[in-house]
């Protein structure tokens, strides 16, 4: 009988339900999606490092997903919190026709189960069918073949779903059961009367709170933006903790203050129903500030997430092209005097077939030029700061001029001329902006100390990237010859070869001719250990390393930024509406008074806008601190400007926060409507 | 004195052909400017569905219905609430303040509705208020009011806009003796000193006995007609109380 009842209140009530409803689906999709990215490489053809990108990816994802159940978590319960307001008079009248409390908490168990059990169930396998076409689509992104179709189904992102929904739907119980047992008969029967109660604090209390949030916040940004966000430790936690409590706070106070700001304004406050809005809002305050928060702070990852997102995206994409001078390089480290092209002679591999014209050159180090001390410290720390250089505090390479020189032919580009004394510094991989600063250093001294003996240092920094990728750092010193070697071929003292590079462009279908040598040179050392190690970088890697990983952290910043965005919108409409729906007397006292509908239209308008707009609004003051960093970031990695990407999110953001608002107001103006007709 | 209010053959139906409710059924009567009329009934004899047509909240069926010269059958919905926030002031059953404004804020109500300018709106406020003797209370909370307190804030935002009537519900429905008497004398001091038009609906015969004026309704059709005139209320009251013997029911009821 509990049962029949349970069924029948959730079908009574499915308008109610549905936008919670749907959220849950939604959530549980979306997270059996993203959970179950690792098990999709049984339907690819792709190579170990991609494997090992789809781990890496795998694992951001596990993280991720703690964070976001515990938002969906909140999120969850405290749409349910709203169901159960709704519901209050209901219950009472169980409760007056002589039910047990634990039966009533019984049926809100069955019903919570219910709609538990449907969310997962219709979750789960949407969720499955999505990550089929996900599949799919991974696949498009890595460029890599399916194997064939596969019924790809992970059961451990099945049970991880099952286990953290099981825990949020527990919660959710355990809060319904509480709040059938805190509540007095009386005060469930007139709920609907009776009001929150009106936020009595003292204006000067609000005041202090008021200020004391901006203060968090703006000792929040200021850390963010001296410290930056990449590094994962205590810092960015306190950082973080004080944005969530400055944000809290602010929410909490808010509308106090503004209540006594605009109450110095008569003309604005006694305009339509401002007054009215205003009061409203403050006598809600005390529970909703907490939900609008939380929106709050979920607009801000979504904007954040989204517009980083997609400008790593491009970012990768900047600077796979500005990467690679040649289709392949090889190289291998110190081997004595054998010639690599010889070497794969011996093999089989006779250059010529694939290449109209190759290079082979070795660079030099001396184990005490490092490149902290070439760069000094004080340069070295700021790159470190400013691009998240991480410490390289290896040999610098040397590079003959003549090997530079010949290298530059090979791209038709015009050769380096250094004058008696000077060297050059080459500086390939990094962004424009990196460069800047390393170049400024050089500008300000134009000399450097080496071994004792002082050198020129060559005006402009060199960034043609045709050195090979293969050396540790991406900083080489060009050198004259002589420099390294005598006139008899002897290495200058202290100096040592420290690696044999071949770098080559490859004829005809160049991807195809890639991929042959590498499955050729890879076969090598399979075939025999004791052979000449290489380590080969293709045009093609690097290609398919960058799409995979620039497209999974896009596409992960798309889908969780719209479920964010997704589930914030239906908070914030379910809020609403609960509230008309709790209040609706005020408004028909209002109408009786002779507010007519246009006014009744405007008030709602106004307070569903302010519902909407201010947790939207301090979400992107967050998001305009957070960007400026991570844009920096993302500049550090050779990107560009993330206003396109800011522009798409906003886009998303006004397309699906926009719906959800209209919805909101349409459905508050119906409610009030539709229980006008009823009385 | 002219005519506030002509109610004439006002009839409205519920339900359809089948099953057909006459909750009016051919009322017409006529309240002059600065009367104070109760209209008296038994639970669903049509009082309050009289009271709402007149309140342009309900439409009529047929007949007319004249406040202070206009007909309020004829008017479009927008006009009417218009028409309802300028010429009709309203005291609810419990008062139906809203309890998150102030009593400034909840007498200012119908000015801000009406678009009244706020200097002035603020002012005639605490005109009102000072009438009422509430100006000390206005920076409170209703909550924070005691009851009798609380109906002369109810009273004062139904008269702010200078209503032609004032039109009260079982004002008293929901309340104890003492500030039920509160209430009807602050709605008699409307009467007397301010000269407000009233129009009261009620089944208390105490409350009905502040009028000077009662009608009687029985399903849905004037019964009797009682007017205190020269009277002491003692002796009104009991006539009431006569009356309402015989609404209760005739023989026939009793079987």
């Amino acid at each position: 009988m509990y049962c029949k009842l349970a069924f029948r209140n959730v079908r009574k009530s499915l308008r109610d339900y549905l936008l919670y409803f749907l959220t849950l689906v939604f959530a549980v999709c979306i997270f059996y999606v993203f959970n179950s990215i690792e098990a999709q490489e049984v339907m690819l053809k792709i190579s170990t490092s991609e494997k090992e990108i789809l781990k890496t990816i795998a694992q951001v994802i596990d993280y991720i997903s703690v964070f976001v159940s515990v938002i969906l978590g909140f999120l969850i319960v405290s749409a349910n919190h709203f169901l159960i307001r709704r519901r209050k008079k209901e219950l009472g009248i169980y409760l007056l026709l002589g039910m047990k409390k634990s039966r009533v908490s019984r049926i809100l168990i069955i019903e919570t189960l219910f709609i538990g059990v449907i969310s997962l169930g219709i979750g789960l396998l949407a969720g499955v069918f999505l990550s089929q076409w996900m599949s799919i689509f991974t696949a498009k992104i890595f460029e890599a073949d399916m194997t064939g179709y596969q019924f790809v189904f992970s059961t451990s992102a099945l049970l991880k779903t099952l286990i953290y929904f099981g825990l949020i739907f527990a919660v959710v119980i355990a809060a319904s059961t509480f709040a059938v047992s805190r509540n007095k008969l009386i005060d469930l029967f007139s709920a609907t009367r009776k009001n929150e109660k009106p936020g009595v604090r003292h204006p000067a209390f609000t005041v202090i709170l008021f200020l004391l949030s901006i203060a968090c916040l703006g000792v929040a940004y200021q850390q963010v933006l001296k410290y930056g966000l990449l590094d994962f430790d205590f810092k960015l936690l306190r950082e973080i903790i004080l944005g969530a409590v400055g944000t809290f706070l602010f929410f909490a106070s808010l509308s106090g203050f503004f209540l006594k700001l605009l109450q110095r304004f008569k003309g604005y406050y006694y305009k339509d129903l401002n007054f009215f809005i205003l009061r409203q809002i403050n006598s809600r305050i005390n529970s909703a500030h907490i939900s609008i928060s939380f929106v709050c702070l979920m607009l801000f990852c979504t904007i954040g997430i989204l517009s980083t997102g997609l400008g790593m995206n491009r970012a990768m994409e900047n600077s796979i092209s500005a990467g690679t001078a040649f289709d392949v390089e090889l190289y291998t480290g110190d081997n004595g005097v054998i010639s690599i092209s010889d070497d794969l002679a011996s093999k089989g591999i006779i250059l010529s077939d694939y290449t109209q014209a190759s290079y082979e050159y070795t660079d030099y180090n001396n184990p005490s030029i490092l490149g902290t001390e070439v760069l000094t410290t004080d340069v070295y720390d700021k790159l470190k700061r400013e691009f998240y250089m991480s410490g390289r505090e290896d040999p610098v390479p040397f590079i003959r001029l003549s090997d530079y020189n010949t290298l530059l032919g090979m791209k038709d580009k015009p050769e380096l001329v250094l004058e008696k004394g000077q060297i050059a510094f080459s500086y390939s991989a990094a962004s424009q902006s990196f460069r800047d600063v390393v170049q400024e250093k050089w500008n300000q001294t134009g000399k450097i100390t080496l071994l004792g003996q002082e050198y020129a240092v060559y005006p402009k920094m060199l960034s043609e990237s045709v050195v090979s990728k293969g050396q540790d750092s991406s900083l080489a010193i060009i050198v004259p010859d002589s420099f390294l070697i005598d006139s008899a071929g002897k290495i200058t003292e202290g100096f040592a070869v420290s690696g044999s590079y071949l770098q080559f462009n490859c004829m005809g279908d160049s991807k195809k001719v890639q991929d042959e040598l590498e499955q050729r040179v890879e076969s090598f050392y399979k075939e025999d250990a004791s052979s000449l190690q290489y380590f080969m970088i293709t045009r093609n890697f690097l290609s398919t390393t960058y799409a995979g990983s620039k497209a999974i952290i896009a596409y992960v910043g798309i889908y969780i930024g719209l479920v964010f965005l997704l589930t914030s919108a239906a908070v914030l409409s379910l809020q609403q509406l609960s509230e008309i729906s709790d209040n609706r007397q005020r408004y028909l006292v209002l109408k009786k008074i002779g507010a007519d509908d246009r006014l009744i239209d405007i008030t709602i308008l106004r307070q569903t806008a302010i519902y909407f707009l201010l947790p939207l609004l301090l979400a992107i003051v967050h998001s305009i601190v957070g960007l400026r960093v991570a844009n920096d970031m993302i500049r550090s990695l050779g990107g560009i400007n993330a206003a396109q990407n800011i522009l798409i999110t906003a886009a998303l953001i006004l397309v699906i926060y926009g719906a959800y608002f209209l919805a909101t107001f349409m459905g508050s103006r119906q409610m009030i409507v539709r229980e006008e007709r009823n009385e | 004195m002219s005519n506030m209010l002509t109610v004439s053959q006002v009839e409205k139906y519920y339900g359809n052909k089948g099953n057909l409710t006459k909750a009016l059924d051919g009322v017409s009567f006529t309240v002059l400017e600065g009367e104070y009329v109760g209209i008296m009934g038994a639970s669903g004899s049509g009082k309050t569905t009289l009271l709402n047509c007149i309140s342009t909240i309900d439409k009529v069926t047929s007949g007319k219905i004249v406040i202070g010269g206009k007909d309020i059958t004829e008017m479009k919905s927008r006009q009417l609430s218009e028409f309802r926030r300028k010429k009709l002031g309203f005291i609810f059953q419990d008062f139906n303040l809203l309890d998150t404004l102030t009593a400034q804020e909840n007498i200012i109500l119908p000015l801000t509705i009406s678009a009244v300018n706020h200097r002035d709106a603020i002012s005639r406020t605490e005109e009102v208020a000072a009438t009422l003797g509430i100006s000390d209370v206005l920076t409170k909370y209703p909550y924070q009011m005691s009851g009798g307190q609380r109906q002369r804030v109810a009273a004062a935002r139904a008269i702010v806009s200078k209503p032609a009537m004032v039109l009260a519900d079982e004002p008293t429905g929901a309340l104890d003796s003492k500030s039920s008497r509160m209430l009807l004398e602050s709605m008699e001091k409307l009467n007397t000193d301010l000269g407000a038009t009233i129009l009261m609906v009620t089944h208390d015969a105490f409350a009905a006995s502040y009028c000077k004026r009662i009608l009687f309704i029985k399903d849905g059709q004037l019964f009797n007609e009682l007017i205190r005139g020269q009277q002491t209320r003692r002796d009104f009251f009991s006539k009431i109380m006569e009356v309402i013997s015989l609404l209760g029911g005739d023989v026939s009821n009793v079987l």
